[in-house]
């Protein structure tokens, strides 16, 4: 199984919600912790679920996710 | 108990230097170290010693040359650009076998840089920064109460070896105000034996060395004899949650402070991570390094400078762990978040790919 990495930056997360729906796998949440702007940044519920597709780092309007694939 | 007051980094530091047996100041002013010497000036007349404000920073470091040849307790302070001035008196100090004290309360640079904390001046400070060959024994506390100490410390130090002594603070450590207990007056003992002015003979205290008798050759081999014998007696250093660390951050002064408190979060998130402090910049605990990194999976050195301290770091540790560095420039310091970011993404994104 692969071991992917999704860093996310919560400090510049507005908590639009965007990737939410484009997740294929539906782990990403809201937090309900406030980060230092005020918004619930997300999260990620089940990290070994994630196959590394990049759709919410692409959806995300303000570059708050990469996404890290482990190399072969 | 003794009692614990709240002062000034600067401010305890010529307390405690003037504890430790200092009677005589030379130094010029200069940010941020300005409180040695206002401090210095009022209460060294207290104590029935001498304050000069020299025209310079090189007049200063002479000044201490010509006091410490005649066996008494002084010391100059300064920051890094007044540091550079006094690189051509440190080395006729150490070149002549005498002992001083200099502290240097470290700022941005190069340049004329600017005012804020810095460790950019570990080079300078640690390989030498003046001519020959000339080591200077450097102490890097990080607490007031630690820099009051190794204040206190340094002319025992310097005399006993008869070898400048530096302390290398940074701005943070001369500005910051903690509580800090002062040590006892320290009894000054008379001028040594090899003084100027004491003795039967009349003695000489000199850096040239022209003629066939008096090689310079032997009293180089001298002074490293010297050096190895302070190798060998002086390796101060501290460990921090190393036991059964998996990953080592290496850092000293300020910055080790820092990476303390970021070590405290990331074992709250599981990574098993300690710190490896050098309090001896010269003579450096290589050894001591070394048996630490040697279990280590990775090794950070974490400074306010480009791999400066990670020099010494490689020396120490022979290839027995990576290493990866994280810097801060140009007088700026670290917050613990960007600590505590930096090294568990690279503990998590070890062996994966950007790829989005």
């Amino acid at each position: 199984m692969r071991k992917n990495v999704v860093v996310i930056n919560k400090e510049r997360c507005k908590s639009c919600s965007l990737c939410i729906p484009e997740c294929s796998r539906g782990i990403i949440k809201i937090s309900p912790e406030i980060n230092k702007m005020g918004y619930h940044p997300i999260y990620i519920e089940d990290m070994s679920k994630c196959i590394g597709c990049t759709l919410c780092a692409i959806i995300c309007p303000d570059s708050v996710i990469e996404v890290y694939r482990e190399e072969d | 108990m003794k009692d614990k007051v709240l002062m000034k980094g600067n401010e305890a530091l010529a307390e405690a230097a003037i504890r430790g047996g200092c009677r005589y100041y030379f130094g010029y002013p200069i940010t941020p170290q300005n409180e040695v010497p206002a401090y210095m000036s009022k209460r060294l007349p207290e104590v029935g010693g001498v304050f000069i404000q020299a025209e310079s920073e090189t007049a200063s470091i002479n000044m201490v040359y010509g006091a410490c040849a005649s066996g008494a307790r002084a010391m100059t302070s300064s920051s890094s650009p007044g540091i550079s001035l006094m690189q051509e008196g440190i080395s006729y100090i150490a070149g002549s076998e005498v002992p001083a004290v200099i502290i240097n309360v470290m700022r941005g640079g190069p340049g004329l840089g600017n005012i804020s904390p810095s460790q950019a001046d570990y080079l300078q400070s640690v390989k030498g920064g003046g001519h020959g060959d000339y080591n200077v024994i450097i102490f890097a506390p990080s607490t007031v109460q630690e820099l009051a100490d190794y204040a206190y410390d340094s002319f025992d130090v310097a005399f006993k070896y008869r070898n400048p002594v530096m302390i290398l603070a940074d701005g943070v450590l001369g500005q910051i105000s903690e509580g800090v207990i002062l040590p006892e007056f320290k009894e000054i003992k008379d001028a040594p034996e090899w003084a100027l002015g004491k003795g039967k003979e009349r003695n000489i205290i000199r850096s040239l060395f022209l003629n066939p008798e008096d090689r310079l050759t032997t009293h180089n081999i001298h002074l490293q004899e010297k050096y190895r014998r302070i190798e060998k007696e002086i390796q101060y250093f501290e460990e921090y949650k190393c036991e059964d660390a998996e990953y080592l951050i290496v850092a000293y002064g300020t910055t080790s402070r820092i990476c303390k408190s970021a070590i405290d979060n990331m074992r709250n998130n599981g990574i098993k991570i300690g710190l490896f402090r050098p309090i001896s910049l010269w003579p450096f605990p290589y050894a001591k390094l070394k048996e630490n990194a040697a279990s280590k999976e990775t090794l950070f050195v974490v400074e306010m400078a480009y791999n400066q301290l990670e020099q010494d770091v490689r020396i120490g540790v022979e290839g027995a762990a990576p290493i990866e560095r994280l810097n801060k420039l140009g007088g700026s310091v670290f917050n613990e978040e960007e600590i505590v970011d930096f090294i568990s993404n690279s503990i998590t994104l070890k062996g994966n790919k950007y790829v989005g």
